[in-house]
């Protein structure tokens, strides 16, 4: 258990691990504004180079990007399947009838079987998952065999493609950014700054200091209470449960037999650590010095300076443009 | 020093667990409280600062009677250290763990670094400053502990079991800490049901199903069989055989006076 690290931070020494954390925060809302506003595919590549460069600059590795895009890949697919089939505008590229007959739908099932079966053992598995799809899309294409029930009809314009492709582009730049700022700062140091930039809602009864500890306390009892679910996983396996293997229905009993003491345990442990902090003088709300605090420095004034110009630029590139 | 006059307490519906209880400290000492589970020993320390009220009776702290508007500069005065090392631990690394109750007591930075620095170098863990918690062994999460509660410059110091989730190590490296916060001036209560941390201390306060049994010096206690027998404690083997000579009515002085030793031995 001694190599837990929460969250993706990785150490470095670049222009961005010396940021300022609220500026870094400040900094990605502004950008993501900038993206969103931004409509024409070739300013919003500008805005992905510049990206780029500053990963280069920063000694961020691409890699680690790459890692952080994996858990949207579904999403990437679906939004582009969808703008590649509903946005009829341009020029039209691909007009294909779809025969559905019975033999072209047994092959299709046949193409796909044999995609479930192989896929376990190529490595490229969304390339595998695009190849299959081709296939299928071809079979009902190419091979009419037949006689077919029904006809469909694939139709892709220019407009579809490169609606999607935008889509595709502004949904990774906002992970790279988002990415940027977790690899770059310390969780501690998200916390402290997003305590700082939360402040202003102590207006409407909001402490940003008890969030922070909240966040701070839940990232400091992430690895304690990963240790004690082992345990407990062990404890039970030696009673005879299987965390592993089972139907839907027996994995839902399992996890009840992992839950249900987790809760207890967390709860015993949130009374005793009230009990310790409230023994060394916490009274909630209360004010208190804090060991550590954040530098605002001249490359944070000029990040939001720049960051925030690019806004204005983008709205008005857009009402120019039409 | 501490004053405890006829405290009472229960949780709710429950039988008393502490019934009329009183005593004194005085400021210096090192003094156990001793007790089977459910003696009511842990509830004690958390009488003492203020984690909960007690029912009747009253507890003095250097003067200041604990109420509900005095709790925290009764805090101020008492630190504790708890039994689980993990759910004593606010911090996100030990840096900031030593420093938690310094902030909460608005003490300025440079006087909270200064601190951490002297108080962690106190404990051996200067070099350990910017690990977080799981990176830690239990005795070393015990010594951030003390280390907070050290840098609050608390008088009194109160270890509810402190050592008992420990390994021997672990507990040695405790034991010898309160000796060298005892030399220091500091009053010490140690809460435990290990003799071998009560044999180290002035005296000893031994509770019994929530009511007090004895408080006398340590070796006063340990040599009157009359209320050892009363409290049922796991005694050391030396302090049995010391006792069995003794009652056999063997007259051997140096053997006696061994045997006697080897008891006060952690």
């Amino acid at each position: 258990m001694n190599n837990i690290v929460i969250g993706q931070y990785i150490p470095g020494s670049s222009f961005l691990y010396k940021m300022d954390p609220r500026s870094k925060i400040l900094a990605l809302i502004l950008l993501m504004v900038t993206t969103f506003v931004l409509t024409d595919i070739i300013q919003i590549l500008v805005l992905l180079s510049v990206l780029l460069v500053i990963l280069k600059l920063g000694g961020i590795p691409i890699g680690r990007i790459v890692k952080g895009l994996r858990p949207i890949i579904v999403l990437l697919f679906f939004t582009f399947t969808f703008q590649v089939l509903f946005i009829k505008t341009g020029r039209i590229i691909l007009d294909e009838t779809l025969h559905y007959s019975f033999y072209t739908i047994l092959l299709a099932v046949g193409v796909v079987l044999f995609w479930m079966i192989t896929k376990r053992f190529i490595k490229f598995k969304i390339s595998y998952f695009l190849m299959m799809i081709v296939g299928i899309l071809s079979i009902f294409m190419y091979y009419p065999i037949g006689d077919p029930f029904a006809q469909g009809q694939l139709v892709i314009y220019t407009g579809g493609l490169q609606g999607a492709f935008f889509i595709m582009v502004r949904l990774i730049i906002i992970v790279t950014l988002s990415t940027i700022l977790t690899l770059t700062t310390k969780p501690t140091d998200l916390t402290l700054g997003l305590e700082q930039l939360l402040k202003p809602l102590s207006i409407i009864k909001v402490s940003a200091e008890e969030i922070a500890l909240i966040i701070s306390i839940a990232l400091r009892y992430i690895p304690t209470l990963l240790d004690e679910a082992n345990k407990i996983m062990l404890a039970q396996a030696s009673r005879g449960v299987d965390f592993k293997e089972g139907k839907l229905k027996d994995k839902v009993v399992q996890i009840i037999s992992l839950l249900v003491p987790m809760f207890i345990i967390s709860f015993k442990r949130s009374d005793e650590l009230a009990n310790a902090m409230e023994a060394r003088n916490f009274v909630p709300g209360n004010r208190r010095t804090r060991l550590h605090i954040l530098t605002w420095q001249t490359i944070d004034t000029i990040t939001i300076i720049i960051t925030a110009i690019t806004i204005p630029v983008a709205i008005l590139l857009r009402v120019m443009l039409g | 020093m501490i004053t405890v006059e006829h405290v009472s307490f229960d949780y709710h519906s429950q039988p008393d667990v502490l019934k009329d209880v009183s005593f004194t400290i005085d400021k210096g000492r090192w003094v156990s409280i001793l007790g089977h589970n459910g003696s009511g020993k842990s509830t004690l320390a958390k009488l003492i600062v203020g984690l909960l009220k007690a029912k009747e009776g009253s507890i003095t702290v250097d003067g200041i009677v604990l109420n509900e508007e005095t709790v925290y500069q009764v805090r101020k005065k008492v630190g504790i250290v708890f039994q689980n090392p993990d759910n004593q631990f606010v911090g996100v690394t030990v840096e900031d763990d030593i420093a938690f109750g310094m902030e909460n007591l608005c003490f300025t930075r440079e006087e909270i670094t200064k601190r951490i620095d002297k108080y962690a170098k106190q404990v051996g863990m200067e070099d350990y400053l910017s690990k977080e918690p799981h990176q830690l062994s239990g005795g070393q999460k015990q010594r951030v502990a003390i280390a907070g509660i050290l840098a609050m410059d608390t008088d009194i110091i109160i270890f509810d079991e402190a050592t008992s989730m420990l390994d021997p190590i672990g507990r040695d490296e405790i034991l010898a800490f309160m000796q060298q916060l005892k030399h220091q001036g500091k009053t010490i209560i140690t809460i435990t049901h290990d003799m071998k941390e009560a044999v180290l201390s002035d005296e000893i306060i031994d509770l019994k199903e929530g009511q007090l049994l004895t408080h006398d010096k340590t070796k006063k206690v340990l040599q009157d069989k009359v209320t050892l027998n009363k409290s049922n404690l796991e005694l050391l083997p030396s302090l049995k055989l010391y006792h069995k000579i003794k009652e056999a009515g063997i007259v051997n002085e140096e053997l006696r006076d061994y045997l006697w030793q080897l008891s006060l031995q952690k």
